[in-house]
Order: C-alpha cells, then sequence, then structure tokens
C-alpha cells in the first residue's frame, strides 16, 4: 500500500513537471487548445487511475505520451469513425493565392504544413522532433513496427520539404545546427 | 540500424539526422554524406525541417482564457478570504453569536472585501465562479466548500453554495476530464445546501465549435450561461468569489 500510494505521489509529481510538454505535444496535434487541454486532462486522469500500470518510473513520460495517444486517437475515432484513420487529415488550410501571401509567418507556414499530414505521420514526427523520442520509443508508444515509424516519418518529412522548402519564392531556413550525438 | 544500407535512402538520412546510428556508424555515415553533394544537400534540408517543426511548437497558445499562475493566485486567495471568513464569523460567534452571518467578510480573488449575502432568515449565500480547469486548484475549492458547509452545519447556520463551473472550471464536472467526481457526488449527497451549476454555453461551444465529446457528471446542474447566472447571484445579494 505503501509503495503504491509512493508511486501515485511520485506520478503526480512527474505529471506536474512534464504537463507543458504533454500539452505542446497535444497541441502539434490538434491544433486546438480546448482540444489539446481535454487530451492532456483526460490523459493525466487515466494515468492517476493507472498508476499500478507504471512498471518504471523513469519512462513516466513515455507512458504517458502512450495514453494520450490512445485518448487522442479515440477521439479521432470517434469523430470519423466512417473514415480511414491513416488517412485523416485536419481540415484543409490551403489558401487561395492572396491568403497564401498574406500568411507570411515562418511558423505559420510550418503548422500549416504540418496540419495536413496525416494523423499518423503528424504523431510520429512530433514524438520525434518534439519529445526527442527514438524510433524504438516511438514504435513502443503507438505499438507499431519500427520500420513502420521510419516510413511514416520518411513520408512526413518528404511532404513538409515539398510544401516548406521546394516551393518558388519561399525563404530557405538558415541551417541547422549540429548534429546531436547519438544515444 | 545497420550501416550496410549505404545507398543513403531517405530513412537512412532520417536516421542520421535523428540520431539513430551508433557513434561509429554515424561518423562512417557522415563521411559518406559529406564526400557527396547531393546527399549533403538532402540531409540539409532534412536538418532544417527538424528545427523548423521545433521552432513552430517551442510556444503553443494557451487554452482560451487560461493563466495558471493568476489564477492560482486568486485560489489562494479565495482559501485566504474563507479563512479569514471563518475566524470572523467564530469570532463573533464567540461574543455575539446571533449577529454571525452579517459580520462574515469575504475578500475576493482581488482583495477586494464583500459582505456575503444573508437573507431575511440569516442564510449566508456563496457563489463561486470556477473557471480554472487545474484539477488541483479544484481539489483545493472542495476543501474550502467542504470546510465552510462543515462549519456551518456544526454551530446550525444557514449557509447555500453554488459552485458555477464555467470555461476552463467546466472540467470538475466533465465525466472524462474531473478527477473529483465520487468527491462531488458525495458532498452533493451530504450537503443538499451545496450545488454544482454548469454553464451551457460552454458545453454548447465545445461540442458544436470543437465537436468535443461533453458529457457532464449527474451532479451537474446546467445554467444558459455561468456569467449571466453569477452576476444575477451577485445582484440577488450572493457573496461572489472568482477562483
Amino acid at each position: 500500500m505503501i509503495g503504491f500510494l509512493q508511486r501515485r505521489l511520485s506520478l503526480r509529481r512527474a505529471l506536474e513537471s512534464v504537463r507543458p510538454r504533454l500539452y505542446r505535444l497535444a497541441w502539434s496535434w490538434c491544433h486546438d487548445a480546448d482540444e489539446a487541454n481535454d487530451v492532456v486532462q483526460e490523459a493525466c486522469l487515466k494515468a492517476m487511475e493507472r498508476t499500478a500500470q507504471l512498471k518504471d518510473p523513469a519512462r513516466a513520460e513515455q507512458w504517458l505520451v502512450k495514453i494520450m495517444s490512445n485518448v487522442f486517437l479515440d477521439r479521432v475515432r470517434a469523430r470519423r469513425e466512417h473514415m480511414d484513420i491513416t488517412a485523416v487529415e485536419l481540415e484543409s488550410v490551403d489558401d487561395g493565392p492572396l491568403e497564401a501571401a498574406q500568411r507570411s509567418h515562418a511558423v505559420d507556414q510550418v503548422r500549416a504544413a504540418i496540419r495536413t499530414l496525416s494523423v499518423d505521420q503528424r504523431m510520429v514526427l512530433t514524438m520525434v522532433d518534439l519529445m526527442e523520442f527514438s524510433y524504438a520509443e516511438v514504435s513502443e508508444t503507438l505499438e507499431i513496427p519500427v520500420g513502420t515509424v521510419m516510413s511514416r516519418l520518411c513520408r512526413a518529412r518528404r511532404r513538409l520539404k515539398e510544401r516548406l522548402l521546394l516551393q518558388v519564392g519561399m525563404p530557405r531556413p538558415a541551417a541547422a545546427g549540429h548534429l546531436r550525438r547519438v544515444k | 540500424m545497420s550501416t550496410e544500407d549505404t545507398d543513403l535512402s531517405d530513412e537512412s538520412l532520417n536516421a542520421i539526422v535523428d540520431g539513430e546510428y551508433p557513434m561509429h556508424e554515424q561518423a562512417e555515415l557522415m563521411a559518406v554524406v559529406q564526400a557527396d553533394a547531393s546527399h549533403s544537400n538532402r540531409m540539409c534540408a532534412l536538418r532544417s525541417l527538424k528545427v523548423m517543426v521545433q521552432n513552430a511548437y517551442a510556444e503553443v497558445p494557451a487554452p482560451a482564457g487560461r493563466d495558471r499562475r493568476r489564477r492560482r493566485a486568486g485560489l489562494m486567495g479565495v482559501a485566504a478570504s474563507l479563512a479569514l471568513g471563518l475566524a470572523a464569523v467564530l469570532g463573533v460567534g464567540l461574543s455575539d453569536g446571533g449577529r454571525q452571518a452579517e459580520r462574515f467578510v469575504v475578500l475576493d480573488a482581488d482583495g477586494r472585501g464583500q459582505r456575503p449575502a444573508v437573507a431575511e432568515d440569516q442564510e449566508t449565500r456563496i457563489v463561486f465562479h470556477l473557471l480554472d480547469g487545474d484539477m488541483d486548484a479544484a481539489g483545493e475549492l472542495l476543501d474550502e466548500v467542504e470546510t465552510l458547509l462543515a462549519d456551518y452545519r456544526h454551530r446550525k447556520a444557514a449557509l447555500r453554495i453554488e459552485v458555477v463551473a464555467h470555461s476552463d472550471g467546466l472540467a470538475l464536472l466533465r465525466r472524462r476530464l474531473s478527477s473529483h467526481q465520487e468527491r462531488v457526488a458525495s458532498l452533493a449527497r451530504t450537503y443538499p445546501n451545496l450545488a454544482f451549476v454548469a454553464c451551457s454555453n460552454t458545453v454548447r461551444r465545445l461540442r458544436v465549435e470543437k465537436g468535443l465529446e461533453v458529457t457532464l457528471i449527474p451532479e451537474a446542474r446546467e445554467t444558459a450561461s455561468g456569467v449571466t447566472h453569477v452576476v444575477r447571484r451577485q445582484q440577488e445579494g450572493w457573496a461572489y468569489i472568482k477562483v
């Protein structure tokens, strides 16, 4: 009993510290503050109910992301139950020429491009880039093979490249920093 | 990851950019990349995309009207005010018990003093306007509400409390989001003079505009507009405390 309470207290602390990262990830999936807030809150509630299932407290964040992924996918499925989930994209943000010209802010451009990705591509991409999960961690979190993680990521970045780097007149970003060291 | 696949497919380049290879393989592959301008350009584009994605979500919009720090400060103000109020009630109760409710002074979140509504029958009426979706803050509110209710019951003094959940605060009364459902049910059972009120406008906004599933717990009564409801309560003389 004491062990359970300690785990629960420890999870509560972990939730407080990781909640901003979870919210950012959820927002990158939904692109809506209210929905992202709901997804995080529901995931936190489920996590507290399932404290006993957390075997390794050092991997609490990955466990929370897994719960949050399922919450989000359940919502997507419930909303579009007759559609193929792998093909689901957020509402298109393809603007007309005038609107596109007005959409000058780089952040908006990148977010708009990511909104056009399918849910599965978007989730893999954001887990790798925002949460810095390894491919193995993404594979475990989403319960898909590593090869699938790689192909989804590849397709996602190929599409972003087409939209963000190959468009005529689009300024190319400055070169990124050094490669981060392998784990 | 294996370095045998040195034709450097997009998958391989992504894996280099994401640091998936062991260090020695990473070094070997980097040498291959640097020796070929085409590989270098492709990898440069992938690295740029990675940074662009990270920058795009470095800061994201908070939920509408959400300012946790301000709200937390507000809740502490409520806690302090309630403690002050109880102290005032208890203090007066010792001196001239008959008029204690009239001297119950509550400070709102901004520190302004308010006299709670006291009807002809000496009933004290307080409406809490919950705007914060943080479950810890909601839990602290329930603590304070329970303390008040228990104290008034103990002294056989009349008290009515409404908790009006609005905006993010609606989470307290939502089946899939609230971590205090059992406690709300228990409080509602124990204290018939306590009511939980949900703002229908918020429910409709989430359902219609956002397409979210919103199911309220059975203890929640709905009011058309949370704001209108608390304004009406204030006009009726209820003490108003924003959380």
